[in-house]
């Protein structure tokens, strides 16, 4: 460590003065990288690449477990797997929807903040608030607001006279997931709200004001300025999103568990009981590997289709 | 939100994490070594979470620790919710807490992966002798290569009682059964019905959020034991015997309509406001269930403990609560010795009071606390004879077919989703599917 840590300062000066020159000053970028690409390479290549390893054995959980190479078995065992392909519809359910309602809740809410507001400093503020919130807190707070006798969303229908009984949110089979959408598109929006902000605030008057001129009205506005302005910036937010909600993990894992009886059970969620509940790592890692390619191959198409429609 | 950016991989690299933390264990330490004049440290695991019970478990770590400056225990507070998992990681990272509370159907699986230390051989006379076999039962697994072992010292035990509303069942007229005259399955439906007053009472509420150890316990009664052994192999099997149980709560939620359907998704002590208010005039639950009903009941409520029901037989499968102690402990007499101390006559009598249950020690089963007919201390304590050995206990893999199949199948049948037939297909094909990734 020590010599990577001198090698910098006495090589960078002479990489500096030589410019942009050609090979030689690259292997100095290089080494002037290296301090950060260690713990990089440590941390998470590593075991990234070990984890690819493990989808291809047998390991399993225990003192005595002996790990053996099984090829490409747990990736048969994957397909015939009934149990993981209705956990990954739900986890494309929850993924699709929470993104979709996320972008629409999210530009709603970045095109009012855009609107000159009173008070317009501190609500953009709050719409944060949800952001700061690690995961977990997230999901006790919102137990609580769905819990079925103590929970101010029962006392609140009921005081309305929505409902007549406490309806069990977070257990009823075909409301649980539903519930947990909601919780999801929530803690979800503020950073979509902000990225959306910016890029409103980055779209240039003129426009607008050109429109104005040939007479358009707000929707044509909305339409033919603003949404085609924004583009980019909705692929970058939504492609970023739909990642980030199909790897979900603690805010599901606090909520339900993945209960009642499977109904929430992410992939993500299916993966780790595989592995730390019924302690079959290498299928676990598989699981890992499987759901990257599928990610990566959805987010592919879409991006690709964006790019070609963008040209 | 940020983090999970990578969790597509996390599962793996905690995996290997875990596992390479888990090779290189071997020289990895304790706190303190065990040599001449050091003090040792251990530490336990405890898995209380009622008020009374969590007193009665710090103050006798401090009582040890007074006495025992050279073996200092440390208190770690664990949850039911989530023990398994926490276990699973601490142990592939080679560093458990030495003594570990948990219950027996967990143990199975851990004493087949080496996890746990065998304590036959280092039991002392007196605590072997003062619990009785059937209770060591519970703890006996096969160590994974051919042996057998016992990889716990069961202290608690939870039977399954009804918990009843004094003024409604004499309103009704009804039988008051006795241990020795308990109530049969078909007379508990008689009187369910007898109670059921439309609109205003049901005769009972079967609070089945977590369904399977309630029913699989209950089954006994009637000889179900769900699982059978084929020439060294297990599967599963829903035959007469184990439909029985499984029949006859459906037909009280759907036929005779004398419970309550919308109780089914509570779980714990969901369903108590309505039976304080009159609404279920029966309330089977586990006997821990009398303290959350002397703790929460209103001011003049009059309540009774029904004795266990009665099938062919009276029996119930035994979960006991376990402490057993990690095989990569660096103090394996130390933490025997804690458990000996911590289980012996007299505090296993404080634990029992504290967590409301039946303490497996015969000496503690005499502590005139224990057996008051008070609170129905005395069905309690009456109804830990009918405990059996639950087939289920040595069942590799039950876990993952609780979870994945028994679960959502057993929700499905009693909210009337699928019919008897559909469900014991169910439970039987794809269950054995899952436990045959075991048995490999």
């Amino acid at each position: 460590m020590t010599t990577t840590l001198e090698a910098p300062p006495r090589k960078a000066p002479r990489a500096r003065s030589r410019g942009t020159g050609g090979g030689r000053g690259r292997r100095e970028i290089l080494l002037l990288m290296l301090p950060a690409l260690v713990p990089v390479l440590v941390f998470s290549v590593g075991p990234l690449l070990y984890g690819i390893y493990l989808a291809f054995t047998d390991a399993r959980s225990g003192r005595n477990a002996e790990v053996s190479f099984t090829g490409l078995e747990n990736f048969g065992d994957l397909l015939g797997d009934g149990d993981f392909w209705s956990s990954f519809r739900i986890g494309l359910i929850w993924a699709v929807s929470v993104t979709v309602l996320q972008f629409l809740a999210s530009l709603g809410l970045a095109l009012l903040l855009n609107q000159n507001l009173r008070l317009r400093g501190l609500a953009r503020v709050l719409a944060l608030v949800p952001w700061a919130m690690p995961p977990v807190v997230i999901g006790l707070m919102w137990r609580l607001v769905y819990h079925p006798n103590a929970g101010i969303l029962n006392a609140t229908l009921q005081d309305l006279g929505l409902i007549s009984h406490n309806v069990d949110w977070l257990n009823d089979f075909s409301i649980a997931l539903p519930a947990v959408i909601v919780v999801g598109v929530w803690t979800g929006m503020p950073q979509t709200t902000v990225v959306l902000l910016a890029a409103l605030q980055g779209v240039p008057k003129e426009l607008y004001e050109a429109v104005h001129v040939d007479g358009a009205g707000t929707w044509r506005r909305f339409w033919n300025i603003t949404l085609p302005q924004l583009r980019p910036v909705i692929v970058a937010i939504t492609s970023l999103d739909f990642v980030w909600n199909i790897n979900q993990f603690g805010l599901v894992y606090v909520l339900t568990q993945g209960g009642p009886g499977g109904r929430t059970r992410l992939p993500m969620l299916f993966a780790y009981e595989e592995a730390f509940r019924y302690g079959f790592f290498g299928y676990a890692a598989a699981l890992g590997v499987a759901i990257v390619i599928v990610v990566l191959a959805v987010l592919g198409v879409y991006l690709w289709r964006q790019m070609r429609e963008a040209d | 939100m940020r983090r999970s950016v990578k969790t597509a991989m996390a599962v793996a690299v905690a995996a290997v994490l875990g596992l390479s933390a888990g090779c290189g264990s071997e020289g990895g330490g304790g706190a303190a070594g065990s040599g001449s004049g050091e003090s040792v440290k251990l530490r336990f695991l405890s898995l209380a979470w009622q008020k009374e019970s969590l007193a009665a478990n710090k103050a006798l770590v401090e009582e040890w620790n007074k006495a025992n400056p050279k073996i200092q225990v440390e208190y770690v507070q664990g949850s039911w919710d989530n023990v398994n998992d926490q276990l699973v990681t601490a142990f592939e990272a080679g560093d458990p807490p030495d003594v570990i509370h948990n219950d027996s159907p967990a143990l199975a699986g851990f004493a087949g992966r080496g996890y746990l230390s065998d304590l036959s051989k280092t039991l002392p006379a007196e605590l072997k002798s003062d619990i009785p076999q059937a209770a060591w039962d519970t703890v006996t697994f096969s160590d994974g290569k051919g042996g057998q072992g016992v990889y716990g010292v069961p202290f608690l035990q939870e039977s399954q009682v009804i918990l009843a509303n004094k003024k409604l069942l004499e309103e009704a007229k009804v039988r008051i059964p006795t241990t020795e005259e308990p109530w049969t399955w078909d007379e508990f439906s008689e009187i369910a019905k007898k109670l059921t007053k439309p609109g205003k009472t049901f005769g009972a509420a079967w609070a089945l959020k977590s369904p399977v150890n309630r029913v699989l316990n209950l089954s006994l009664n009637f000889g179900g034991t769900f699982f059978q052994d084929n020439g060294g192999k297990t599967t599963v099997k829903v035959g007469p015997e184990e439909k029985e149980v499984l029949q006859r709560i459906h037909d009280q939620l759907h036929k005779d309509k004398s419970a309550d359907p919308s109780a089914l998704g509570m779980g714990g002590a969901d369903p108590l406001p309505a039976f304080f208010a009159g609404k279920y005039a029966l309330l089977p639950a586990g006997v821990f269930m009398r303290q959350q009903v002397v703790e929460q009941a209103p001011e003049g409520f009059e309540w009774i403990t029904i004795p266990p029901l009665k099938g062919q037989t009276a029996q119930q499968g035994a979960v006991s609560q376990t402490l057993s102690v990690a095989a990569d402990s660096k103090h394996q007499e130390e933490a025997m010795k804690f458990i000996s101390f911590f289980l012996n006559g007299p505090n296993q009598a404080k634990l029992a009071k504290g967590d409301w249950l039946v303490p497996t020690s015969q000496s503690a089963a005499k502590d005139p606390s224990l057996t008051t007919e008070e609170n129905g201390w005395a069905v309690a304590a009456a109804s830990a004879k009918n405990l059996v050995v639950a087939p289920y206990l040595k069942v590799n893999g039950f876990d993952e077919w609780k979870s994945k199949v028994a679960t959502p199948t057993l929700q499905q049948y009693f909210a009337n989703k699928i019919s008897l037939d559909e469900a014991a297909k169910k439970l039987v094909d794809e269950g054995n599917k899952v436990l045959e990734r075991y048995q490999r």
